[in-house]
């Protein structure tokens, strides 16, 4: 595989670290099918990985679970312990559906970042985590209204009790702000901005090193290269505890939002 | 949070991430609500003190905001 070089050819003969373009904007697989680059396909095959493994585990459970389903219900135990209960409380079960999903289809995204020769994060392009972001947002606002009624759901959030009378229209506007738009902003492009930046990283130390030691070994440059390669390892194992903790995250928040939507604070 | 209901273990954490996941964001509220504010006062009456006065009281408020919801 030759795309490192491709991508290094800014200046011919000297080094030159990846650009964004260089590392996220893909040609169609088809051509002619502008839509399907390796993001696309890569969300398409994460999708069929989570299903695979959850029909695999679930299909038939076992009551002492062996394999795949000893996996899985590691998984299941987690979101719901440390997801799902803290947020939800006792309707932490009937959530668990939407929220393990979410949680193994992100993990599985990430994961992706750190495959061999896949290597590419699909949460990196924004528009992946806005959409389930977005999803999560309709909810919380459909969920709000239906549980606390469309004028009490605003109520509650805008004119949460216990503030003196005159203050709340200044702070008001704060509370809209922050739970209508910073919300479900901030809960996309927090694992966006991970994914994008993590990825830049990586790309950039494996650059460093194949271009020190493969395309111009120098007696200079070896050790540089050399640090390179440490700092790829590195950054890997490093890379993929933020991107499971992003899963996780993401899975938080919505539990979060949901479990705002259901109750109003009290 | 009404101190006699009966409080179970995990309200504290569910407290402190909720207060964790919204302090940051009820600042940038606020700078965003009266720091614009303050911008477009600044731009109707030709003068430019009122967006940073915006900002700082933008800030203040949110943090009473966060004090009076979290603090306590």
């Amino acid at each position: 595989m030759n795309a490192l070089t491709v991508l290094a050819a800014d200046t011919p003969g000297e080094f030159g670290a990846p650009t964004p373009e260089s590392l996220f904007v893909f040609e169609p697989i088809i051509p002619g099918v502008a839509w399907f680059t390796k993001p696309v396909l890569l969300a398409i095959l994460s999708s069929v990985i989570v299903l695979g493994f959850c029909w695999a585990a679930f299909a038939k459970p076992k009551i002492v679970p062996r394999g795949v389903q000893n996996v899985a219900e590691y998984g299941y135990m987690f979101v719901r312990d440390q997801v799902a209960r803290p947020f939800l409380g006792k309707d932490a079960d009937r959530w668990m559906g939407l929220l393990l999903t979410m949680f193994f289809l992100v993990l599985v995204w990430n994961l992706m970042g750190v495959v061999p020769f896949i290597q590419f994060p699909v949460a990196s392009h924004i528009a992946f985590p806005v959409v389930l972001a977005v999803t999560i947002y309709i909810l919380k606002v459909y969920l709000g209204v239906k549980h606390q009624g469309a004028i009490g759901y605003f109520k509650n959030m805008m004119f949460p009790p216990g503030l003196p009378k005159p203050i709340y229209f200044l702070l008001a506007p704060i509370e809209f702000l922050s739970n209508m738009i910073i919300a479900p902003f901030t809960h996309a492009v927090r694992l966006f901005a991970n994914m994008f930046a993590g990825h830049m990283l990586l790309a950039f130390f494996s650059m460093v090193g194949f271009w020190f030691l493969f395309e111009k070994l120098t007696p200079l440059g070896a050790p540089i290269g050399v640090l390179g390669v440490v700092m790829t390892i590195v950054f890997t194992g490093f890379e993929m505890f933020i991107q499971f903790l992003q899963a996780f995250l993401f899975a938080m928040l919505a539990a979060m939002y949901i479990g705002g939507a259901l109750h109003a604070e009290h | 949070m009404s101190e006699e209901k009966k409080r179970r273990p995990e309200d504290d954490g569910q407290d402190f991430a909720n207060a964790a996941w919204s302090i940051p964001s009820y600042l940038l509220s606020g700078m965003a609500i009266y720091g614009g504010a303050g911008w477009l006062l600044d731009r109707w009456l030709g003068t430019s003190a009122l967006f940073p006065i915006g900002v700082v009281v933008g800030v203040a408020l949110a943090v009473y905001l966060v004090y009076r919801k979290y603090g306590r």
